[in-house]
């Protein structure tokens, strides 16, 4: 009797081997576990053992009753998923498409803000901010550009009424910085400027700019030279050459602007750099002791720099953006390649 | 403007190939945006900034390549012969307004032939853009472009009354001006008048009536000095500008009328043959004084971060054409050539030097001390919303400002103030200062939506614009809109004030959805005393999907926002959770089921999570079913059993003692 059980034992883990699909794990279940199955078989032997083997054999019968049902719930169980799935014994496809999170991004132009930001404040600048209405005096008076001049044609604004307007220029921002601190004076300021410019690729009758100024104790031209090179080269590359080339600011004396040298054609000239080889990046220059006489600050003092760069302008030159019009359409097809 | 390679070459020996000239003119300020081969010639775009009017004739080009390359200037010829003739006896002249019109001279030329001008003068004009008219009309266009002071010649016989008055013009008086272009002319403009009427609007343009034609045999040519901002203004009150008046406004040579005069009667007694008159009519108010300033070393050095010696910085003012008056080693004291207007201080002194010496020669030093920068909160604050918002998928707009001034465009929800509006726009599109943000990111959900984006979640950082007493209120804000369900947004709104430290709970309020929400979607959001928002589904435009959208005031959030953090314990013991369901009156909101559980006061008592509302059979009509769940635990303990039961009961007593609500038997 022991060795029948025994033997039936070893026929099911031979025949487990055959079992590939969940209708074979389903007749393994009829065979041995079934009302008519071979465990039954055994049970209904036990009223004919002599009554001393009965309870050995009995729980032996049993014993093997559980490691049957053991084994046969583990085939049904991996062979059930086939109702559902006639893949699953199939290989994985790990080509199949990835299920990707919603993913968002900053504006182009709050990244470039934020690269500006990022290399000024490792250089001690301040980021600080300013209305974007204003008054006259702080767009022009103050900033050395007076009424009926001839560089006030350089500066078209909006106005709102009288004596007030839609700031032409970030470089309000120093004026109202300097009212309120005495130097040292570190500070970049970035934000919306407006100028009735008709809209076209290149124009925008709203554009964003950041201004920077440095106001100290012994600040020369030599240092503007220094920061904005800083800039420079962490921005566009280690190997990007800076010119500065004499220019006209009001608000400035010397007065210079900065151009960096084509990346696209490496100097060589091609359109973009218009076959020059550079390309205009800001303007800049040492502040003019009548910005500093407006603010009431000692000009044999202190010294200055100012500088104020178009984020548009860099971006576009940076990716190679050719239509400024692109980054106020919001085209997701747009903002989601940065 | 416009130069001529073999024009200038005239004035100055220099052996640079254009494009070598160029260079070295874009490196002194004069930038060269163009250089086209004409002929034999090559045209010279050069941009001249508004400090520099002395560079709008050759003569002034010719002077800084002269200082650049160290030649000197060879001024042009003005010798000629003269009769015996008075020009005084042929003409009178009286300025009425010597402030506006400092020098005026008159010369005249008799017996004149009008013709073409030489072939060579032709030549040099049209390289530069300018059509030859006739000998006279050319030559003074020629020494304008020459000397950059403006010159403007009348047919002597159709001057009335033999006089020329330098006056205001009177009202009712009008012209007809050379361009055709006919003019009322007011008081605050000034003219030159001859007996009867105007016959030029000073500095700007001369009448038809009085100007030179085939059959003029006489001819007075007029050269003098106008006020740079009287001629501003009348050019832009007429709308007439000119290659005169461009000049004029920029202030021209105060010593350079006399050569450009010369130089014209000298070209037109050589060209248009003729008889000149003997000397000049010539009314000038005060004299010039040369301005002189002192150069310190130290201070040059100082600004530019230079350590030159005085004889490199006086080289380049002398070569500069300045008059060195004295120097030591410490100073140089210098006399300013009249035409460097612009150059009256120190600083202008150190910028001219800066110029020549090389702007790419100066050091780029990196010594400026070291400050450590600190952002703001307000910059921590936008920094964390962006950061929070683009990790969940969200892409940052950014709209214009500036709006039209539609319905949808002016929904105001911050103050009942009118709109901001510009006095100047371009189009009625952006003629006003919006006043919310949610228009413009409806209007660019619509646009994605034209260009086949069917889900899009965006948000904008702007500021809005409410009037005000002088300047208006700039508001800062945040807002949102999403192809996601209300209760979705407003989570969002909730996980983004937690993620900014601000624990106070918000109230919810309904709103009448104004013309932007459904009005039994939306919501006014209070936060404290202050209106934190609105929220809401977007009234039904065009949109397949369902949009919410929110706008918050930023500048609230920045208030309220703490990042100070510190550590909290956390419990070793382990939460109880208990699941209800309490069936309460249709009106009964879960906000004042949250606040009645709350003041059971139950120290324990961690945390209220719903679960879903239910409506149906077993619910009674005008009833509804509210499943949620509680979490109870400790910091000093394992929760009994009992003490929760209690706690629970207390809730449910409460529950049903303010709102009536009954616990659901499942
Ligand atoms: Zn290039």
């Amino acid at each position: 009797m022991l060795e029948k059980l025994e033997e039936v034992k070893k026929n099911i883990q031979s025949e487990i081997k055959s079992v590939t699909a969940l209708k074979d794990a389903e007749q393994l279940k009829v065979k041995y576990l079934g009302r008519k199955g071979i465990i039954q078989d055994f049970m209904k032997l036990i009223p004919s053992l002599p009554a001393e083997q009965r309870a050995a054999i009995g729980q032996r019968i049993n014993s093997l009753k559980t490691e049957v049902t053991n084994i046969v719930d583990e085939l049904l169980k991996k062979f059930s998923g086939e109702i559902t799935s006639k893949a699953t014994h199939e290989i994985f496809d790990v080509t199949l498409p990835g299920k990707r999170p919603l993913v968002g991004k900053k504006h182009l132009i709050t990244q470039t803000i934020d690269d500006i930001k990022e290399v000024f404040a490792r250089l001690g600048f301040d980021v600080v901010y300013g209305p974007e209405v204003e008054s006259e005096y702080y767009n022009f008076e103050a900033l050395n550009i007076p009424a009926d001049h001839p560089s006030r044609t350089d500066f078209d604004t909006f106005y709102i009424k009288n004596d007030v307007i839609l700031r032409s220029q970030t470089s309000t921002v120093q004026i109202r910085v300097m009212e309120k601190q005495k130097p040292p004076i570190r500070i970049i300021a970035p934000g919306r400027v407006y100028r009735p410019d008709t809209v076209d690729a290149r124009h925008s009758f709203m554009f964003h700019q950041v201004e920077g100024l440095l106001v100290d104790e012994g600040v020369s031209f030599a240092d503007l030279r220094g920061v904005l090179n800083q800039f420079i080269k962490t921005y566009f590359g280690r190997d990007v050459q800076m010119r500065f080339r004499p220019s006209f600011f009001p608000f400035t004396e010397p007065s210079a602007e900065v151009d960096i040298s084509c990346s696209l054609c490496k100097g060589k000239g091609c359109s973009v750099c218009s076959y020059s080889g550079w390309v205009e990046i800001l303007g800049a220059g040492m502040v003019d002791p009548n910005v500093f006489k407006a603010v009431h600050y000692d000009v044999e003092k202190y010294t200055g720099f100012a500088f104020g760069m178009g984020v548009e302008r860099i971006t576009m030159l940076k990716y190679g953006i050719n239509d400024i019009r692109l980054f106020y359409e919001n085209d997701i097809r747009f903002l989601s390649q940065f | 403007m416009k130069i001529s390679y073999n024009w200038l070459k005239e004035y100055v020996n220099f052996y640079l190939l254009p494009q070598e000239l160029s260079d070295k003119l874009t490196n002194t300020g004069l930038v060269v945006a163009d250089i086209q081969s004409v002929e034999d010639d090559f045209c010279i775009d050069v941009e001249v900034t508004s400090n520099r009017p002395d560079c709008l004739g050759v003569i002034g080009i010719a002077r800084e390549v002269a200082a650049v390359v160290g030649a000197s200037v060879q001024y042009p010829k003005t010798n000629y012969t003269s009769t015996d003739i008075e020009v005084s006896k042929l003409i009178s002249i009286a300025v009425e307004e010597p402030i506006l019109c400092p020098h005026y001279t008159a010369r005249i030329v008799r017996h004149i032939t009008v013709k073409p001008s030489p072939e060579w003068m032709q030549k040099r004009l049209k390289c530069i853009g300018l059509r030859p008219v006739n000998n006279i009309v050319d030559i003074t266009n020629y020494v304008m472009m020459e000397t950059g002071q403006p010159l403007h010649a009348f047919d002597l016989d159709k001057l009335s009354d033999k006089k020329i008055i330098v006056r205001r013009a009177k009202s009712g008086e009008e012209i007809v001006a050379i361009n055709g272009a006919r003019r009322a002319l007011f008081h605050d403009m000034l003219v030159i008048a001859d007996g009867k009427r105007p016959v030029a609007i000073a500095g700007i343009m001369g009448g038809k009536d009085t100007e030179v034609s085939e059959s003029t045999r006489h001819i007075l040519l007029e050269c003098a000095q106008f006020e740079p901002r009287q001629v501003r203004r009348t050019s832009k009150a007429t709308g007439i500008a000119s290659d005169s008046s461009y000049r004029f406004e920029r202030g021209i040579d105060p010593e350079g009328v006399e050569l450009a005069s010369k130089r014209a009667v000298k070209l037109i007694n050589d060209y248009a043959e003729g008889e000149v008159a003997h000397g000049v009519n010539d009314i000038r108010s005060g004299r010039y004084e040369k301005k002189r300033i002192t150069l310190r070393i130290e201070r040059l050095n100082k600004v530019l971060g230079l350590e030159i010696k005085r004889d490199v910085a006086s080289d380049i003012l002398k070569r500069l054409q300045f008059n060195i008056l004295n120097e030591v080693d410490t100073f140089i004291d210098v006399e300013v050539p009249s035409y460097r207007g612009e150059v009256y201080r120190e600083i202008d002194l150190i910028e001219e030097v800066a110029r020549i010496y090389g702007y790419n020669n100066i050091p780029t030093k990196t010594s400026i001390s070291v400050r450590g920068s600190v952002k703001s909160k307000y910059e921590i604050v936008e920094d964390s919303v962006r950061h929070f918002l683009t990790g969940i998928g969200f892409y940052e707009a950014k709209t214009f400002s500036i709006v039209d001034t539609s319905p949808l465009q002016s929904v105001n929800l911050w103050s009942d103030r009118a709109g901001v509006d510009i006095a100047n726009p371009l189009r009625q599109e952006e003629s006003r200062l919006r006043t919310c943000l949610l228009p413009s990111l409806i209007r660019t959900r619509i646009y994605n939506m034209h260009h086949g984006v069917e889900q899009a979640r965006i948000f904008e950082i702007a500021k809005v614009y409410l009037a005000g007493e002088k300047l208006p209120e700039e508001k800062t804000c945040l807002s949102i809109l999403a192809d996601i369900d209300f209760l979705t947004l407003k989570g969002i709104v909730e996980s983004l004030l937690a993620s900014l430290g601000i624990t106070s709970k918000c109230e919810w309020m309904a709103f009448d959805g104004s013309i932007l929400f459904k009005a039994d979607k939306s919501a006014k959001i209070q936060l404290g005393n202050n209106i934190l928002g609105y929220i809401g589904e977007v009234k039904e435009l065009e949109f397949k999907t369902s949009p919410c959208m929110v706008e918050l005031d930023l500048d609230l959030l920045v208030k309220m926002s703490n990042f100070s953090k510190y550590f909290q314990m956390l419990s070793q013991y382990p939460p109880v959770l208990r699941d209800l369901a309490i069936i309460v009156d249709e009106e009964v909101t879960w906000a004042s089921i949250e606040k009645c559980i709350l003041a059971a006061n139950i120290s324990f008592m961690t945390a209220i999570n719903f679960f879903d509302i239910y409506y149906g059979k077993q619910i009674p009509s005008g009833k509804k079913s509210i499943a949620f769940n509680l979490c109870f635990q400790a910091f000093d303990r394992t929760l009994k059993s009992e003490e929760v039961d209690v706690a629970q009961q207390m809730i449910l007593d409460s529950l049903y003692k303010t709102l009536g609500a009954e616990l659901r038997k499942q």
